[in-house]
């Protein structure tokens, strides 16, 4: 499993615990995450190296691209905790670096 | 740049006392105070005594809620008036909150408003608790949970009343916000010093002093039990974070965590900027746009963030930044 695999097998994890959802999330051997929830079972796999996306979220034998894990985090979310409304982000202009 | 000072705390706390002392010290000469009362005859007005033209009361409803855009027009107006020379050139506003209000919308509105950014910055939110009453309301009241919890001052009032403060309600106290002091006051008298040293405001920066937020030993704390419950903690990493990591993670506190995000200050070392740190700021899901400091203020070069929540596990906030550290990490190397 790769890092940033480990890295999202331990945010997924985290994030059932945050919603107050009770599942189990672990590594598959082909680098792919399985998040088990609600009799829900969600797969998370890298995209093929040649996508303009980075990850694949597979739910009810849908596939879904994300370009982010925050995207991943969003969908993940949105099929498991039907009642969440995202909140609509009010961030001021983030300036990168020091202007 | 003119400081803001939110004056909360939960009705009969003692604010309009505290407040009618501050005004009559020569260092609030030139002050000037917005109050706030919820209720069809307003007195707090009456019971301050200073200028007339320096006060204005809002009147129509909680500052929190139904007339929060009242706040920044009067503001707006106040500054208009200053520049015009009708009103005295008053350094520093004082609103007073009512006793039901929610701060977290008024530091928004100081933060995010065009009609006033730029000019007037929050300097500090002071939450008067009453030692007599304080542990019930705390018990009944979510409200007075937030305005403790947001707090960079708490003053607790009444102690006259109270006798000696229990030790175990100032550690309530300071389980629900262990980054703000507590001061003990009779009769509202207190330094007004002591509300503003520590520099809640880095003038320098122009931004709230993180440092005395982060002077508070490793924070760490859940008012656990009890209904609407609050936990603070303190996060910090050797490693620099990238920018882009860095927005993608205040984004996604503010798309998921919303009003449990009560407040959440830092000092952040960006990788793309060693020498500057970035200050943030956040309430809720609206974050300040960050200022950097000219140079680290000491040796310590570990970024270091605050959270007030209310139940957001300290465990999910880690491992969202690692995860999105990493991920533009991956990313960046991708590219190169």
């Amino acid at each position: 499993m790769s890092a940033l695999s480990e890295h999202l097998r331990e945010l997924m994890a985290q994030s059932l615990h945050a919603w107050r959802l009770t599942g189990s999330v672990r590594g598959t051997g082909d680098g792919a995450v399985l998040v088990c929830c609600q009799e829900h079972n969600i797969r998370i796999e890298p995209a093929p190296s040649d996508s303009p996306f980075r990850w694949i979220v597979v739910f009810d034998n849908r596939s879904r691209a994300a370009i982010s894990l925050v995207a991943v985090l969003r969908m993940v979310r949105a099929a498991l905790d039907p009642g969440y409304t995202a909140m609509r982000a009010r961030i001021a202009p983030f300036p990168l670096v020091p202007t | 740049m003119i400081e803001a000072l939110v004056l909360t705390g939960f009705l009969g706390s003692g604010k309009t006392t505290l407040l009618g002392h501050l005004l009559r010290q020569p260092a609030f000469s030139r002050t000037a105070v917005i109050i706030n009362e919820f209720g069809e005859i307003g007195l707090d007005h009456d019971l301050v005594e200073v200028s007339e033209e320096s006060i204005i009361e809002l009147q129509t409803g909680c500052l929190c809620c139904k007339i929060r855009n009242d706040l920044a027009t009067t503001l707006h107006e106040m500054l208009r008036r200053r520049d015009e020379g009708s009103i005295t050139p008053f350094t520093r506003v004082v609103i007073e909150t009512s006793g039901l209000a929610d701060p977290a919308p008024i530091l928004q509105t100081l933060m995010t408003d065009l009609t006033i950014a730029g000019r007037i910055v929050l300097a500090g939110v002071v939450t008067t608790v009453d030692a007599v009453n304080g542990a019930d309301t705390l018990d009944r009241e979510e409200i007075s949970v937030k305005q403790t919890a947001v707090a960079d001052r708490l003053v607790l009032t009444k102690t006259d009343l109270a006798g000696p403060t229990q030790p175990s309600f100032i550690e309530r106290l300071r389980a629900l916000n262990a980054t703000a002091s507590v001061l003990a006051v009779q009769w509202g008298q207190i330094d007004p010093a002591s509300l503003f040293d520590g520099r809640l405001y880095d003038p320098f920066t122009r931004s709230l002093d993180v440092q005395s937020w982060l002077s508070t030993k490793a924070v760490s704390h859940a008012h656990a039990g009890q209904r609407h419950a609050v936990n603070t903690y303190a996060i910090m990493r050797t490693d620099p974070i990238r920018a882009v990591a860095l927005t993608l993670f205040l984004e996604t506190l503010s798309e998921h965590c919303g009003a449990d995000l009560l407040r959440l200050k830092g000092i952040v070392n960006i990788l793309e900027s060693p020498d500057r740190p970035a200050v943030i700021h956040g309430v809720q899901h609206v974050f300040h746009p960050p200022s950097w400091l000219a140079r680290w203020p000491s040796d310590d070069r570990r970024s270091r963030m605050v959270f007030i929540t209310r139940g957001i596990p300290r465990g999910w906030v880690e491992a969202l930044l690692d995860a999105l550290d990493a991920e533009v990490a991956a990313v960046s190397a991708n590219r190169s």
